[in-house]
């Protein structure tokens, strides 16, 4: 049973989930992907990454960080824009180069719309199980190398954000 | 100094997108395309063409090596080819993986094969149609290859150190810095696990890319003349072995020697950097 993002306790700290489910919009889409056959698993995929330039910044958003950078794992330059709110809810936004593969694209749009409104903590804490779940085992054993890239970025900044965080506390 | 040539010594081996484009519906072809991004086909292609996969339909699943003559006979069954059909075979980054797949085709014996010059990058760039209905053809019975030809156009890692100890021709066609030892896979690609970084004694550098043109077409052959015969000591009457990090940028190089310039004796060592570089007791030298 899927269950929603945490709430930040007194300390700010966000609730871990204990019970092994994901965030209720993430679940949706991996339960989604599980039920189609490979064929619209493949088509699916590709409409997600159609819709991935959807998820970048918009006129008048500000972020607390930016990180925008080529990494050897990536084709092309890949952009992470992480806000958090007054809720310490987490809004990502991501930008992608023209080189940047397919599957890239797809994961974006994914975590993008199913992290969203987690806390950067939830976000961190997440297990990456999931993404073999959306991304099916065929494509996951031909190019493996690839399917974890997006998820290690956003969990990336979630980090540096919250070190920065505990840095400011303790200060 | 030696005349160079002024064509490709078989023409034939490309067609151009403005060919394709009047041709798409021809009997006897099958386009087929072959991509470094695995979705890439999907998200659009060539009218008609088909999907084969570098890695999920050509190499073996457990072992490291290709698919059985029998798994080849079911592979161009399914996409309707037989042993008269042309294959046109063209892809992302400038046709590397569709000059591995051709050469993977020519590892089984199927003659009939072209190269889309340019590539998906051309083709997309001159805005040619696209689609994403993916097609069906009535099942061949392509027939069992009686062999794989992997003493003909393939070499092996003892073939590729006696290479290296008579001195013929060995190109490597990685970046410099992967040739250097500086780094041990091309940059913006992941590491594929190798241990060592340098490159086969007495290899010549030439990057695969040297042989493309800025929009993913071949150089004339003059050009590659210069590049493989003057710089790199190619010669028409020796055997030449070229490798890379796992044998796809050296396929492409394996057909600009084989088809535009003509060589009947080039072996594509598909171990290439990942099994030399992690092979316990080979030599390497480092450095340019």
């Amino acid at each position: 049973m899927s269950k929603g993002c945490g709430k930040l306790d007194e300390s700010g700290a966000a609730e871990i989930r204990s019970d092994g489910t994901y965030p209720a919009k993430l679940n949706k889409i991996i339960n989604l992907f599980e039920s189609l056959p490979e064929d619209e698993r493949r088509e699916t995929l590709v409409s997600y990454a159609d819709n991935a330039k959807k998820q970048e910044p918009r006129e008048g958003e500000n972020f607390n960080l930016v990180d925008v950078r080529k990494d050897e794992e990536c084709m092309d330059t890949v952009g992470v824009y992480l806000h958090v709110d007054e809720n310490g809810k987490a809004h990502i936004r991501m930008t992608l180069g023209p080189e940047v593969q397919t599957l890239t694209r797809a994961m974006t749009a994914v975590l993008c719309k199913g992290l969203e409104g987690c806390t950067p903590q939830e976000i961190l804490d997440l297990p990456s199980d999931f993404v073999t779940r959306i991304v099916g085992a065929e494509l996951v054993r031909i190019r493996s190398q690839t399917i974890y890239y997006v998820l290690t970025r956003i969990k990336s900044i979630c980090k540096v954000y919250l070190d920065r965080q505990r840095m400011a506390q303790v200060a | 100094m030696a005349t160079h040539p002024t064509q490709y010594a078989h023409p034939e081996a490309l067609v151009e997108t403005d060919w394709l484009e009047k041709h798409l519906k021809d009997d006897g072809i099958r386009i087929v395309e072959s991509n470094e991004d695995v979705l890439l086909y999907d998200t659009g292609h060539i009218p008609g063409a088909v999907h084969i996969d570098w890695r999920a339909d050509l190499q073996d699943p457990v072992i490291r090596d290709y698919i059985t003559p029998e798994k080849f006979a079911e592979l161009c069954s399914k996409n309707g080819i037989t042993p008269e059909t042309t294959c046109i075979f063209y892809g992302d980054k400038a046709n590397w993986w569709a000059c591995y797949a051709l050469w993977a085709f020519r590892l089984f014996g199927h003659e009939k094969v072209k190269v889309l010059n340019g590539g998906r990058d051309k083709w997309k760039a001159e805005q040619r149609p696209v689609t994403r209905d993916v097609p069906k053809y009535p099942k061949t019975n392509y027939p069992m290859p009686k062999k794989r030809f992997d003493r003909e156009i393939r070499a092996f890692a003892d073939e590729a150190l006696a290479q290296s100890e008579a001195g013929k021709p060995l190109i490597d066609v990685r970046s410099p810095g992967e040739y250097k030892g500086e780094i041990t896979h091309m940059p913006e690609y992941p590491q594929e696990g190798v241990l060592r970084g340098g490159h086969i004694p007495k290899a010549k550098s030439m990057p695969w890319k040297t042989a493309t043109n800025d929009d993913a077409t071949f150089k004339p052959a003059s050009d590659l003349a210069k590049i493989y015969f003057d710089q790199c000591g190619v010669k028409p009457d020796t055997d030449t072995v070229v490798y890379c990090r796992i044998g796809e940028r050296s396929s492409h190089t394996w057909f600009v020697l084989t088809y535009l310039l003509g060589l009947d004796n080039v072996r594509n060592y598909d171990g290439s950097w990942t099994e030399w570089g992690n092979k316990v007791g080979a030599p390497i030298e480092k450095g340019a």
